[in-house]
């Protein structure tokens, strides 16, 4: 297949390899409804044998591999240049979804029993998106996709499930744990038989997207099931237990259960019925995996199988009995827009898609009566009576104080749950994700501001019940948040925000976006290239620039960014930005930035503005393009920040300004003291003259008795 | 009070040197009737600028006072001189049209001077306070050749 690759070979760097595309980013996202999905036709067209190395690997763009598509990410063959044993597969990421670093360096280049091999991973340019992206580097197992699509014949015998998938599922998923991860993309269709003979099985992709969101909806739990496919969150080990306890049902069953149904048909029987007797109801599953499908998809993740309970079943023991659904329901029904409701987690959903009419029930207290009456849940009645309260102490933005108290009323009825507001619904987990997700598909980041803005999280994290070090991280962290969003001033705001939630998110200024920059090393490399084409107004840090690098430099950049808070200071502005472009060369290089060196010497006009002295000015002007030749921003920016100089210029300047006031107010004493100085001319005239004739008339005196004597 | 205390000395004063220019004016009438007559009819534009001349320390009355007397002088001493002092001799001497013209015109000089002063010192002030705002443009020039604009941004800013 190489060989064969290889005849077709072709340049890729011509215009050709971006006329045929395959793929467009974002294109592969198949969750949003409002993303523009081409459609597999689209996809498969070929590329003309055209390959592509990306740096141990050659990637062949005309042999898509749709076997090993994992999610929204397409499969292409390639060839291990370094390696000639074993075959490869490469997975090109979508551009516009963030990939999950941790998981990354957590799996590259390591063998995990149970988990597909990722040999290495490279951000390339890639043709038919005609920009870079990530691209990953998978082993390619021996035995193929375990669920073929439409293959209603069992894959797996059910008395096999247990050797074959179970147990390297179980390692996986106390590996990830371990390492504080949760793999998140654990479901039949990412399964893999990891040899010819079918005897074990391996978990694809989990890295190349926001976690969880290819999942399908019926593999999310009860809680997270309601939030946006990119706002599903991190999750724990608990999820993961739950994806295999689906995976399961799914093996056993041999398709996707409760297929058949919309996905809010989906959420209403998990909510109305609980999980496992969802599928029970409308599936029929084996006998010898009810038990394990029962216990992992148990909603109280307290109560749900873990790794004991799955070796006590493998070991053939008993386990304990698992409460089928955990949820409490009500005696009465609680009738919300037409639909009746009988449990918190489902009067949660059905106000979060009903937000206008919701409020009505929420407030003339019929909620808080049934909470009370209908279901005795006081605790939940008097949190929703002093939410109703503080309602009642709204200022003027009446609207906006019923918008959070609806978020709040959810929150109560579901405190597991996502944070929902106004259509958005996420995790507290996957609020970066969220927001990734909305700024680079268009909805931009209002819905994220709006929820933080309001404080919604706050009232998350007060809801949730005991001590949980994971709460306690994302607490501290949403703290920061808050912080960066209320900064109106670049490298804060929403763009801070994106950075700081999601470690892989690549910096999406207009400057560097097409670069896909991740690693802050990459950033200079990026700028240096669009220094190339960029306008002599505009300036190398814009928002997002500014937002990526406080949050990726190992270095303070605080003092820049407030220096960077006044625009219209534009020596104190122009000094930040070299600053802190500087700082990034001489952490990260490289050394010579000769493209961006002119563009930042176009720029510095202001920053010469803070010598005072028109010498001083001068030989910095001669000597900055001596500077930007070299490339040099450190050199640059020293040039314009000698502190010694600039004290010394700073001290004789004002000598200077004092010595020209005072000239100028002596001027100003002698011009306007005329008529004073005739007024004293006359006196000290007249005095003068009477002095003068007095004397004249002493020495008269004298010289006559003189001349009389002798 | 202390005001009026003082215009009360200042009043004390006046009217004792008054008092004194009198006595000695009678003294000398007795004692010496020639030179009496000579200093009363050569020192009359004194007498006449001291009655007229109400101005503080009587600076024009001081400036006639002197050149008259310095006019004066020398025909005293002549009168002195002579061994018998008649007021004959010394009303003879005193109506010389010569004696007169040196005498009054001593005391015109003086009235000249007091005129002419004022502007002469009026001049030197003026060329002086010249001289010094060209020194302090000529600096406050130099000021903007080295710091440029910014210096006069900046005095106008701290003015402000």
């Amino acid at each position: 297949m190489a060989e064969q690759a290889e005849d077709q070979e072709q340049d890729v760097s011509n215009g050709a390899a971006t006329e045929s595309v395959m793929d467009a980013p974002g294109g592969g996202a198949p969750a949003p409804a409002e993303s523009e999905v081409p459609s597999e036709e689209e996809v498969e067209v070929s590329t003309g044998g055209k390959s592509v190395e990306i740096g141990n690997f050659r990637v062949f763009m005309d042999l898509r591999m749709p076997e090993f598509d994992m999610g929204h990410c397409k499969a292409y063959s390639a060839d291990n240049l370094r390696r000639d044993e074993g075959s490869a597969f490469a997975i090109v990421s979508d551009p516009v979804l963030p990939t999950r670093q941790d998981h990354i360096n957590f799996l590259t280049g390591m063998h995990m029993a149970g988990q597909i091999d990722l040999l290495d991973y490279e951000i390339a340019y890639w043709p038919p998106f005609g920009r870079r992206t990530m691209v990953l580097f998978y082993e390619k197992p021996a035995g193929g996709k375990v669920s073929a699509k439409d293959n209603k014949k069992l894959p797996i015998d059910e008395h096999d499930i247990a050797t074959v998938v179970v147990e390297p599922l179980m390692s996986v998923i106390q590996a990830f744990g371990e390492k504080g991860l949760a793999h998140r993309n654990i479901r039949a269709d990412n399964l893999f038989f990891a040899d010819a003979s079918r005897e074990k099985v391996v978990l694809g992709d989990c890295a190349s997207g926001p976690p969880g969101y290819d999942q399908p909806l019926v593999y999310e739990t009860t809680a997270r099931m309601s939030a946006e496919p990119a706002g599903r969150g991190s999750g724990t080990t608990e999820d993961d237990f739950y994806a295999l306890g689906m995976t399961l049902a799914e093996l056993g069953i041999g398709r996707l259960p409760l297929k058949k149904l919309s996905d809010q048909e989906v959420m209403d029987l998990k909510l109305s019925k609980g999980s496992f007797q969802a599928i029970a109801s409308q599936e029929k599953l084996p006998l010898v995996l009810i038990e394990p499908v029962r216990g992992l998809l148990c909603d109280d993740p307290e109560e749900r199988w873990g790794l004991a309970e799955l070796n006590a079943w493998l070991d053939g023991r008993r386990t304990k009995p698992v409460q089928a659904n955990t949820e409490k329901r009500a005696a009465r029904s609680q009738n919300l827009a037409g639909r009746d409701y009988y449990t918190v987690r489902a009067l949660a959903q059905g106000i979060a898609t009903n937000w206008v009419t919701a409020l009505v029930p929420l407030r003339d207290s019929t909620v808080e009566i049934w909470l009370r009456r209908g279901l005795g849940d006081n605790d939940r009645a008097k949190a929703m009576s002093d939410a109703m309260r503080q309602l009642q102490w709204a200022g003027t933005d009446k609207r906006s104080a019923e918008d959070v108290l609806i978020a709040r009323s959810i929150l109560i009825l579901d405190p597991s749950g996502p944070i929902r507001f106004k259509g958005f619904s996420a995790m507290i987990d996957g609020l970066g994700f969220m927001l990734s997700y909305d700024v680079q598909h268009g909805r931009g980041p209002q819905r994220f501001a709006d929820v933080i803005v309001r404080d919604i999280p706050s009232f998350w994290f007060a809801r949730q019940e005991g001590y949980s070090p994971e709460v306690q991280k994302h607490q501290q962290l949403y703290k920061n948040l808050r912080y960066y969003i209320q900064q109106q001033s670049a490298g804060y705001g929403y763009e801070r925000c994106l950075y700081a939630t999601v470690r892989n998110q690549h910096c999406l200024s207009p400057l560097v976006e097409q670069e896909y920059v991740v690693d802050i090393g990459e950033l200079m490399p990026a700028l240096e290239k669009a220094a190339e084409t960029a306008s002599e107004e505009s300036w190398p840090v814009d928002r997002h620039i500014a937002a990526f690098i406080a949050t990726r430099l190992e270095d303070d950049v605080e003092g820049q960014l407030m220096a960077m808070q006044n625009p219209s200071d534009e020596v104190e502005y122009s000094r930040a930005i070299i600053s802190m472009l500087a700082i990034v060369q001489w952490r990260h290089g490289p050394d010579n930035l000769q493209n961006l060196s002119h563009w930042v010497s176009r720029l510095m006009e202001p920053a010469i503005k803070v010598f005072h002295s028109k010498a001083r000015r001068e030989r910095v002007e001669t000597e900055i393009p001596k500077l930007a030749k070299r490339g040099n921003l450190v050199e640059l920016y020293n040039l314009i920040n000698d502190e010694q100089e600039r004290r010394k210029d700073q001290s004789e300047f004002v000598d200077a300004v004092a010595e020209y006031s005072e000239a100028e107010s002596e001027v100003f004493d002698l011009e306007s003291s005329g008529p004073a100085r005739l007024e004293m001319a006359e006196k000290v005239g007249q005095q003068a003259a009477a002095f003068a004739s007095t004397m004249i008339a002493l020495l008269t005196v004298s010289a006559l008795f003189l001349m009389y004597i002798f | 009070m202390a005001k009026g205390k003082g215009k009360g000395a200042k009043g004390g004063r006046s009217a004792f040197s008054g008092l004194s220019v009198v006595a000695s004016a009678v003294l000398l009438f007795m004692v010496a009737l020639p030179t009496f007559i000579t200093l009363t009819v050569g020192l009359l534009p004194s007498m006449a600028a001291f009655i007229f001349d109400r101005s503080p320390g009587r600076t024009m009355a001081r400036c006639v006072f002197g050149l008259n007397f310095s006019g004066v002088a020398p025909y005293i001493l002549e009168l002195w001189q002579v061994p018998s002092q008649t007021v004959g001799s010394a009303t003879q001497q005193i109506f010389q049209p010569l004696a007169l013209s040196i005498m009054y015109g001593a005391a015109g000089l003086g009235w000249l001077l007091y005129l002419a002063m004022p502007p002469i010192v009026a001049n030197v002030l003026n060329l002086s306070a010249q001289r010094r705002v060209s020194e302090l443009r000529k600096k406050q020039r130099g000021l903007i050749k080295t710091w440029g604009d910014s210096l006069i941004k900046e005095v106008d800013r701290s003015g402000n």
